[in-house]
């Protein structure tokens, strides 16, 4: 930590030397143990140890940003000298600004130091369930890793925070197949700091791993309905963030274009939805302590009991629109459970569909949504009646939001996001 | 230019493993001006060493962003211990690859590195010239980008490369509204292989290219939601070439067949009409360099074509080392590592369908009651080949003539059973190469097609 703040600080002293008037480094050492697993068998083991610094001036209102990842002096004087000449040649804008109040912290996240050997017992441990417990189970892929981070950020205004973290991670690519029968590829992931469960445990893979084995047999909808779309926290984090990033975003409130941009204070969705921000839940594994302009990160609602509480804006955006910057800039999204089981919710549901996967563009930016349900139920009177195939999905995000019929009780949390299963009504299903 | 600081710690190699050594800089330059703003203006080296230890059929892998003799030092001694590693635990007692020729020609190349002003500069003449002509836009964006991959590479085989693939581009995006209010965009993207110097020289080249991007836009501001169903479409060549990338490409990838693709099952039949040929090609296609052109792979093999579909017949896969042993076939160059702290995978080159022998006027004529689909901004694919692409440009055709431009839409289907309906090939390949493919690790690649009739699935609203 002491050379990334040597390092940090020569940099500040260089740029304004360069004759910047507001300056910003953050130093940051990574180490990166991980484990792959393909085609079903351990194949990889791979260690990697990296820097990076990344530099942002400002002079008279330019603003540059470099990004390295060498710490050498020789690095460090040609990125400098980058970076004041991007600022030359940059167009001067007054809304750029960090953070200005001198503060110094430290924080210390997660599992900074790995006990390799017991996760690669793990690991193996969850290669040995999936395949006693889920046969038909081929595991495309399987990345496993633990990153220890050190991160200093510092600024012109004497704002300095030094994080320590650390976490592992697992990411799973798999499908089932039953002869020539396949499903399609679906993915499970978490990120954790303790290995005291067995990783099959966590979030929800064991669900997803039973679901997927359930999809080698799927037939095509035939003809088109309107109905229930019922959004696992899998493809719910999808839509969550196409439709925040379209509505509450920094590029369409800066354009003009987002459909919510007077719509701060008024319900935008259905009153039991609260989505939060919450890089402070302690459900969340190494969640961000501060923000890219250097700002201390608090919790916040975007959607409060449905009504429209804060945009999701950096301090630049903010400026150039006269809204509130958002109090921190992650996608740490937390939706609590509501109080209805995810089996009530299928019994109530007449007609629908229940989508694993989205597989679709981004929507635009009136919220207009269409693709493919991959590794999908069909729900009718109530009951899983089969896995689909070949079926697509139409609708609006923003509609979508004011229409829900229920939020389940179960939540599941995967180290980045807390979220429940959402049924929303009024989404087209067709199929061939 | 990276100097060669690894070439003379090949003699310190283990015995009886395999070693890739390499050294590597990725340059990537990026500047934004969103409706007049300049909302992005950075350039990012990211630099180091790495090397991969192949042992009994387990590898170990480490990397360090140093350029020095000790980083190369530490990522030989970490990458044969982690190799050592997972062959105390993992015990497959798998032999050595076969010996591989050392010899490949690989052209030079241009590294010229353009100070940022210069991108900024042309971008705002660029923006300046949109501003002032187009005054019915909602919104407007320019981002110019450039980026590179520079490699020096020494293994235990004897093979030794210093290559590099530089590509810029700037995209245009414009966006307007229908008269009902509903929002449009389209984007083009001008430029290719090479530095920014050889593509942009003065803004007015890309002029035209503008107003025709414009023209499109107002056509599609006037558009109509196309009728859903299975429809006898032509696929513009950009579409053809993310079809043979996304939902034929990817699933044969030999990683992916392992890993239960399509394709497992596939091999030696017919899996598309008799008109359609598609092959990943190394660096020549047509008689001409290919888009993003590849000599070496990051395992040291020379890179010729992957022949994948001929004449309607899959016959290949695309593999790595490994991946060959165990099918049969000959690694042709396509085990490609992103940045220097990345190992290699298997990765496409520069995929396409080949070109028929008919025109588009020809094909456009024979069609009733279809659509011309030109343009599409995304598009997705699983190893079952089924895929889903957006479309955000196309044109009805109404007994043999084009019609009102469409809004939105997307096209699905399952690609080895959509091949099947091929009936028609034209005699012109267009390439696209400004995106990256995703898989575990972002990869340029280049992707193309002629333009092709066939039976797709279209979503209405």
């Amino acid at each position: 930590m002491e050379n990334l703040k040597l390092t940090a600080q020569k940099v500040l002293n260089l740029l304004k030397d360069g004759g910047a008037d507001m300056a910003q480094c953050v130093a940051t050492y990574k180490e990166k143990r991980e484990f792959n697993v393909d085609g079903g068998e351990f194949s990889l083991f791979r260690t990697t140890f990296d820097n990076s610094l990344v530099l942002t001036a400002f002079k008279g209102g330019k603003k540059g940003t470099i990004s390295i990842n060498r710490l050498d002096d020789e690095a460090i004087k040609a990125a400098v000298s980058d970076c004041i000449a991007s600022c030359d040649s940059a167009v001067a804008d007054d809304a750029w600004e960090i953070a200005s109040t001198p503060d110094s912290r430290r924080f210390e996240e997660g599992c900074v130091t790995p006990d390799l050997d017991k996760f690669f017992d793990r690991l193996r441990e969850l290669m040995e369930n999936i395949k006693d417990r889920h046969p038909l189970i081929l595991m495309e892929q399987l990345i496993a890793s633990h990153v220890k981070t050190d991160s200093l950020y510092l600024n012109s205004f004497g704002v300095e925070y030094e994080t320590v973290g650390g976490a592992y991670s697992v990411d799973l690519m798999y499908s089932a197949h039953d002869g020539e029968r396949g499903s399609s590829f679906f993915g499970s992931g978490v990120v954790f700091d303790s290995l005291e469960k067995p990783i099959i445990e966590l979030a929800s893979i064991e669900r997803d791993l039973s679901d997927v084995e359930k999809q080698v047999d799927t037939r095509p909808l035939e003809g088109k309905f309107e109905g229930t779309l019922i959004a696992p926290p899998s493809s719910l984090a999808s839509f969550l963030y196409y439709a925040l990033s379209n509505f509450a975003g920094d590029s369409t409130l800066l354009d003009g274009t987002s459909i919510w941009k007077d719509a701060l204070g008024t319900a935008v969705a259905d009153e039991r939805l609260t989505i939060s921000m919450n890089p402070l839940d302690e459900r969340i594994v190494c969640g961000d302590r501060y923000t890219g302009e250097g700002y201390i990160a608090e919790n916040y609602d975007v959607i409060k009991n449905g009504v429209l509480n804060s945009f999701m804006l950096s301090q630049y955006i903010a400026n150039k629109t006269g809204l509130k910057r958002a109090p921190n800039d992650t996608f740490s999204m937390v939706i609590e459970g509501g109080d209805v089981s995810l089996d009530e919710i299928i019994k109530n549901t007449k007609k629908g569909i229940i989508v694993g996967r989205f597989s679709g563009g981004q929507p635009g930016t009136n919220g207009e949504f269409s693709g493919v349900a991959k590794n999908s139920f069909l729900v009718e009177d109530g009951k899983i009646t089969s896995a689909v195939s070949e079926t697509m999905i139409n609708g609006n995000l923003a509609d979508i939001l004011k229409n829900i019929s229920a939020i389940s009780s179960e939540t599941v949390c995967d180290g980045t996001s807390v979220l429940p299963y959402i049924a929303f009504e009024g989404v087209t299903v067709s199929g061939k | 230019m990276l100097e060669d600081i690894i070439s003379k710690h090949s003699a310190s190699f283990a015995s009886g493993v395999h070693t890739e050594l390499r050294a590597q800089v990725n340059k990537s330059r990026r500047v934004t001006l969103l409706a007049g703003n300049l909302t992005a203006n950075s350039r990012s080296d990211v630099s180091g060493v790495s090397a991969r230890v192949y042992k009994n059929g387990v590898y170990g892998f480490s990397s360090v962003a140093e350029m020095s003799d000790d980083a190369v030092r530490t990522v030989l001694k970490e990458a044969t211990s982690n190799a050592d590693f997972m062959d105390r635990h993992i015990a497959k007692g798998k032999a050595l690859f076969p010996a591989v020729s050392t010899e490949y020609i690989a052209p030079g190349f241009d590294d010229a590195d353009v100070p940022q002003k210069d991108y900024i500069d042309f971008i705002r003449m660029i923006d300046d010239y949109i501003a002032g002509k187009y005054k019915g836009l909602t919104s407007r964006a320019v981002v110019s980008t450039s980026d590179s991959m520079e490699k020096l590479l020494c293994t235990s085989d004897g093979v030794s490369g210093h290559t590099a693939i530089p590509r810029s581009y700037i995209y245009v995006f414009l966006n307007a509204e229908t008269p009902s209010g509903v929002p449009v965009e389209l984007f083009k993207a001008f430029g290719g292989s090479g530095s920014f110097y050889k593509h942009f020289s003065s803004p007015d080249t890309l002029y035209a290219g503008i107003d025709a991007l414009y023209e499109k836009l107002m056509q599609k501001r006037e558009g109509i939601y196309p009728e859903a169903g299975l429809k006898t479409c032509v696929l513009g060549g950009e579409l053809a070439g993310m079809l043979a990338h996304e939902a034929v490409g990817h699933t044969v990838e030999a990683d992916l067949v392992l890993g239960g693709s399509v394709a497992a099952s596939s091999l030696g039949k017919q899996v598309a009409s008799e008109l359609v040929s598609l092959t990943d090609f190394a660096n020549t296609a047509f008689a001409k360099e290919a888009p993003l052109p590849v000599y070496v792979d990051d395992e040291g093999i020379a890179a010729v074509d992957s022949e994948i579909i001929k004449d309607g017949i899959l016959v290949g896969y695309m593999n790595n080392r490994e991946t060959a042993e165990h099918f049969g076939m000959k690694p042709q160059g396509n085990a490609r590592a992103y940045l220097f702290s990345d190992e290699p995978l298997i990765r496409m080159r520069n995929t396409a369908i080949h070109p028929g022998t008919s025109k588009l006027e020809d094909i456009i004529a024979s069609v009733d009651d279809g659509y011309y689909l030109v343009d599409t901004q995304n598009g997705q694919a699983d190893t079952t080949g089924e895929f889903m692409f957006g479309i955000s440009m196309g044109y009805e055709i109404k007994n043999g003539k084009l019609g009102r431009a469409i809004l939105d839409t997307t096209i699905s289907g399952v690609a080895f059973e959509m091949l099947k309906t091929v009936d028609m090939v034209s005699d012109n390949v267009s390439w696209s190469s400004s995106g990256f493919c995703g898989k575990k690790q972002p990869m340029p690649v280049g992707l193309g097609g002629p333009e092709v009739r066939c039976k797709v699935m279209i979503g209405g609203r």
